[in-house]
């Protein structure tokens, strides 16, 4: 199956602009509510999502088209059933294992991302971006290679719409702190509010592709 | 604390969705209609009180440092289970979920009950704790589908409440942005009835210990700045 | 269904479980980075308040850099003696104790004349950026009274009284500083203890200007400067300044300023002290 320059443009715009994970798939909404308090952590929190993402879609789907699928093992249909266990567990060492690393090798980043990495362990955008497309790439038409491609730009660019996402949803709730909110809007409920207008705004690249 | 209380606190007062804001993403994502919701907040029950009673199983056995792991196994497990018997019995919920249902894996109710709840508690309160919190659960989602759905469709678990309905429904409400706003307003009518409770208590705890006077200066003080 | 069918898939959950584990055991060993276990200990006995005051970003760093770097174990303006003797402990180290620092904000106001009641935007920064700095209060330099300090206070101590000036509860202020930032018009200031004389007002205006703004204005009327036997006080900019590096904290320009805007706290903290000292010997 071979991709036209279209449709990868297609594939990345809606990522981040239509079909963004937050705004109209509502994955991953912790994070954004809970790590949107000011732009330098939501920065933080997006870099470290789009790196686990990216990393999760490559390898998940390694292990998916390369072992689950493959020619002399699919008569046992573990593609049906082993995808959830097998999935959540290897994002679950991802995550650990990015931890282990940026300690040692850049602690420097560590220090802005570590902390956000454990949430990322709960983080259903990771998991939803590894199941999204699943059944699609179980067509042969996929080889390994391409299908491991497109999958990893699924990530990366999802990761982006993330980013995207939160930090706009950083810099409203730093504006909203001096706004004279209703005593019972105050957090949580004006942040879903804000979420609510920056969905409607999104809702308008509806018609680009 | 009584099994009966156990039971109950999942449904109003700790419950998960309005009052501990956990599990967000599948509530805002599935409960553009009833039945959807109804669907989702089953699912989710089943995986809550087997993956609950499991862990309250085996929490001897489980080696403290490497509990995460063990648990989200133990609750992708089930998930699967669900993932299967819905695919054999309800395809259409399961089509109208899609990667939602996966997603209960990564439902921090479920993982946080495990850590929170069944890994110190015993069996029977756990299983309690897990058909409460999952019933709280259902029970969020379906409020919040109910307003969707009537007002966005017109319709309640896909019947038309009434005919010609169709020019007055807004469609905004089932749309993204609808799940935003439906969730927000009913997050600040809960917390606006819980302030109104917690001044209330706060001047009662503060006669006591003598210090109402300061108390009062400082609620006067802020109300002046708001 | 024959058993193939089932041992396969276990055998290869076995297999990425055990790959996954052994690269989590291989990595977790080569990367491997030694953990002073006293840096939880210390954190443990911060306040964990977050609020800044010791120059890092929270407590956790904090905590960080007394062991890792050997930081002062006395910059915790909340914890005060009670953390730094707890982090001494840990540390193995012997407490010094810091003079405690209290806020003091720099404006009497309670006789600012006001030019029309102010609704509007509810914090003094947005206030002052809006340029509505000496708008709807005579003193272009006086406390706006919308309370930015108040909410800024991790521990509550700010309070506007009944004319809308910020007071400083000084039996919970911690000396944070954290009004400090968010003051626009730099009225508040962060002194030790024992600075007992404040010149409440920043007004620098010339004498009649001042007058007309604010019953409690400085009017630059030389008084103090010429009762001060040591020099420490003078009229800079119209306004009167002590010198705390000459000042002997004898409080005779308190008794002659006309507009009782320099105030002696000596008497006040001296009775607060009492009462800490009592309440730390009797919990």
């Amino acid at each position: 199956m071979e991709f036209t320059l279209q449709q990868y443009f297609a594939l990345m715009f809606g990522l981040v602009f239509t079909q963004n994970f937050v705004l109209s798939q509502f994955l991953g909404l912790c994070p954004f509510f809970g790590v949107s308090k000011n732009r330098e952590s939501a920065i933080g929190m997006g870099v470290a999502v789009i790196f686990v993402m990216t990393m999760a879609s490559v390898v998940t789907m390694l292990i998916y088209k390369g072992i689950f699928l493959h020619p002399s093992l699919q008569q046992y249909h573990m593609a049906q059933y082993l995808d959830i266990v097998s999935f959540i567990l290897i994002i679950a060492s991802l995550v650990q294992f990015v931890e282990i690393v940026l300690k040692k090798v850049a602690p420097a980043l560590y220090q802005t991302l570590g902390i956000y990495l454990p949430l990322i362990t709960t983080n259903c955008a990771v998991l939803g971006v590894t199941q999204m497309k699943l059944t699609e790439f179980a067509d042969p038409a996929y080889s390994l290679a391409q299908a491991v491609w497109i999958q990893g730009l699924l990530g990366i660019f999802g990761g982006i719409g993330f980013t995207l996402a939160i930090f706009l949803m950083a810099g409203i709730r730093e504006r909203l702190e001096a706004a004279p909110i209703p005593e019972c809007m105050k957090g949580m409920p004006i942040a879903f509010l804000a979420g609510c207008c920056m969905a409607l705004a999104f809702f308008g690249f509806q018609g680009f592709i | 604390m009584s099994i009966v209380n156990e039971f109950t606190k999942g449904l109003i007062k700790e419950n998960p969705v309005l009052v501990l804001l956990l599990g967000l993403c599948p509530t805002l994502a599935v409960t553009t209609g009833v039945s959807n919701a109804v669907g989702m907040g089953f699912a989710a029950t089943f995986v809550l009180i087997c993956s609950n009673v499991l862990i309250s199983l085996c929490k001897h056995g489980i080696p403290k440092e490497i509990r995460i792991p063990i648990f989200i196994v133990i609750i992708a497990t089930f998930v699967t289970v669900v993932k299967l018997v819905m695919a054999a019995y309800f395809p259409a919920l399961k089509a109208s979920l899609g990667i939602f249902l996966a997603l209960i894996v990564v439902n921090c109710i479920i993982l946080g009950r495990a850590e929170a709840f069944a890994f110190k508690r015993g069996i029977l309160e756990s299983l309690v704790d897990g058909v409460g919190m999952g019933l709280g659960f259902t029970l969020a989602l379906c409020l919040i589908a109910c307003f969707r759905e009537i007002l966005g469709a017109g319709t309640f678990f896909g019947i038309p409440l009434a005919d010609g309905l169709e020019p007055y429904t807004q469609k905004i409400f089932v749309l993204s942005p609808g799940g935003f706003l439906t969730v927000g307003l009913i997050l600040a009518v809960s917390a606006y009835f819980k302030n109104k409770k917690d001044k209330t208590l706060k001047i009662q705890s503060n006669l006591s210990n003598g210090r109402i006077e300061r108390e009062k200066q400082l609620l006067t003080g802020v109300e002046i700045v708001k | 269904m024959d058993i193939i069918a089932i041992v396969t898939p276990i055998v290869i959950m076995a297999i990425i479980g055990a790959i996954l584990g052994l690269v989590l055991a291989f990595a977790s060993k080569k990367f491997h980075v030694e953990v002073d276990p006293r840096t939880e200990e210390v954190s443990e006995a911060l306040p964990g308040a977050n609020c800044g005051a010791c120059g890092y970003a929270g407590c956790a760093a904090y905590a960080e850099a007394i062991v890792e770097k050997g930081a002062e174990i006395n910059l915790c303006a909340p914890g005060a003696g009670a953390v730094v003797e707890q982090i001494a402990k840990i540390m193995g180290l012997s407490a010094t104790m810091n003079e405690p620092n209290f806020a003091v904000v720099q404006c009497d106001g309670d006789g600012v004349r006001n030019r029309f009641k102010y609704s509007g935007v509810t914090t003094c920064k947005a206030a002052s950026v809006m340029g509505l700095a000496g708008s709807f209060q005579e003193c272009p330099y006086g406390c706006l009274g919308l309370g930015s300090c108040v909410e800024a206070c991790p521990f509550g101590a700010i309070t506007l009284n009944d004319n809308n000036i910020a007071k400083i509860d000084e039996d919970i202020c911690a000396g944070c500083g954290k009004c400090i930032e968010v003051c626009p018009r730099n009225l508040i200031r962060l002194d030790p203890e024992s600075r007992v004389i404040v010149v409440r007002c920043q007004n620098h205006d010339k004498g009649a200007k001042a007058n007309k703004a604010c019953n409690h204005a400085c009017i630059a009327c030389q008084k103090c400067v010429k009762e001060c036997p040591f020099d420490a006080i003078h009229i800079e900019d119209g306004l009167a300044v002590i010198d705390y590096e000459k000042c002997k904290l004898c409080g005779k320009c308190v008794a002659v300023c006309p507009k009782s805007l320099i105030v002696n706290l000596r008497a006040e903290r001296k009775e607060r002290r009492a009462i800490r000292v009592e309440k730390a010997n009797n919990p």
